[in-house]
């Protein structure tokens, strides 16, 4: 299957169809009015079954959502594509710390003795580690 | 007396304690209750682009240790609020898709059921306390100018989170207003901050966050008021490395809403750790 085919046959691909190219998403975009990042192409070349480019640069913000005319998901549909990619090229660089993190404390973060020694001044109550994040990712990545 | 299950999330606690103190510091002078939640973790948010599956069983994961209690579920943080809202909805909506999640939380012994809703800490304050209640604890009128910054997922998709209105938001500004700030409008206050670029392209980033501090400092307001911790990172935390960046200077203080509710409550600076704040904020501008 081609990317068009993988979104069209995912439950949250959905509203793929409804788009028309209007661009009101990309009017609204607050990454397109300061960069070349363009939602309105991302789309339209999924279409044209074309790879797009930029997929990593969405904010979402999802004002590109609020204002489509047609009820298209395209904050949505690009989590759709970004984890559609991940599965054919892995992840980014920018993303692997985040997870390896998850894995060892439960937090996208190393919260450890410093954190907790601030709150403990703080009168805050420490913030314990969890392995069962770990777990879930372990069981739900091998399927 | 109100009661929530009490869930920080990944930001709070690494670099924004300040807001989780003030939070308690409010919600116990209105009489509400927090139950703090032992290894809470993550809500997924990050897995939302990774793997839909795992996103939805940490997020279930989270939802069902205030399922246990009972309660409700408290969230200082607009990216858990998105996160678990849309995870909420979607298991409640499609059983097959919650017993998949639920074979997966029954090798940690636990259980998504759908009996929580998941509440912003605005939200609560909004809905469930209200203005007249709030107002009743305002010992200490404050006389300041403030930027309301509201966030992406405080509000949106509106689809999902179903509170206020995301084109004309009027919660956070009615809730700065009862502390006797004047909440001013600003050119694009409903933007983002950027932070969820920052991963992947800093320039961008810090563009769209300086270009907001701009507009606040445009409309000559003495602070900022954020509520979510990672916008208050990217305009607090991140000010001075973007003012470097961009070749400007703002010098805009930057409050968790909580910090200010606090003041006009009549906590001092200490209660509320002002002095985590990274951009200086002069407690002499509160006074009337």
């Amino acid at each position: 299957m081609n990317l068009k085919e993988k979104i069209l046959a995912d439950p949250e691909g959905k509203s793929l169809v409804n788009c028309f190219s209007c661009g009101m998403c990309t009017g609204g975009c607050p990454v397109a009015r300061i960069s070349d990042y363009n939602p309105r192409r991302i789309i339209h070349k999924v279409m044209l079954n074309m790879e797009p480019e930029d997929i990593w640069l969405c904010a979402n913000c999802y004002t590109c959502e609020e204002r489509c005319p047609t009820k298209t998901n395209v904050a949505d549909l690009i989590n759709l594509i970004r984890r559609i990619t991940i599965k054919k090229d892995g992840m980014p660089e920018f993303i692997k710390p985040l997870v390896e993190n998850l894995k060892t404390t439960g937090y996208t973060v190393q919260i450890g003795e410093l954190e907790n020694k601030r709150r403990e001044r703080m009168n805050l109550p420490a913030v314990e580690t969890t392995d069962e994040i770990k777990k879930i990712i372990q069981k739900t990545t091998l399927k | 007396m109100k009661k929530y299950a009490y869930y920080l999330g990944c930001t709070i606690p690494f670099r924004e304690s300040n807001y989780d103190l003030s939070t308690r510091k409010v919600m116990d002078n209105l009489d509400v209750e927090l139950v703090d939640l032992e290894g809470a973790g993550c809500c997924g948010l990050y897995y939302e682009q990774i793997n839909e599956l795992t996103h939805l069983a940490m997020s279930a994961r989270v939802i069902s240790m205030a399922e246990s209690l009972g309660l409700d579920l408290m969230v200082l943080c607009n990216g858990c609020n998105g996160s678990l809202v849309k995870a909420r909805n979607k298991l409640v909506e499609n059983s097959e898709l919650r017993d998949k999640v639920n074979e997966i939380l029954a090798d940690i012994d636990r259980e998504f059921r759908g009996t929580s809703e998941i509440k912003h800490v605005i939200r609560i304050l909004y809905e469930d306390i209200g203005i007249d209640e709030i107002k009743k604890t305002v010992k200490n009128p404050l006389n300041v100018k403030v930027a309301a910054h509201y966030g992406c997922h405080l509000l949106k998709p509106s689809e999902q989170i179903k509170f206020d209105d995301p084109r004309e938001p009027k919660s956070l500004d009615e809730l700065i207003e009862v502390t006797g700030a004047k909440s001013v409008d600003y050119f694009d206050k409903n933007l983002c901050c950027g932070g969820f670029v920052l991963g992947a392209d800093k320039d961008i980033a810090y563009n769209m966050t300086g270009q907001k501090l701009q507009n606040v400092k445009d409309v000559g307001a003495d602070l900022m008021i954020t509520a979510c911790p990672f916008c208050h990172v990217m305009y607090d935390a991140n000010q001075r490395a973007i003012e470097n960046e961009l070749q400007k200077k703002f010098g805009i203080p930057v409050l968790h809403y909580p910090q200010l509710l606090g003041l006009a409550m009549g906590f001092n600076a200490r209660d509320l750790a002002l002095e985590q704040n990274r951009v200086r904020v002069n407690p002499g501008i509160f006074d009337s």
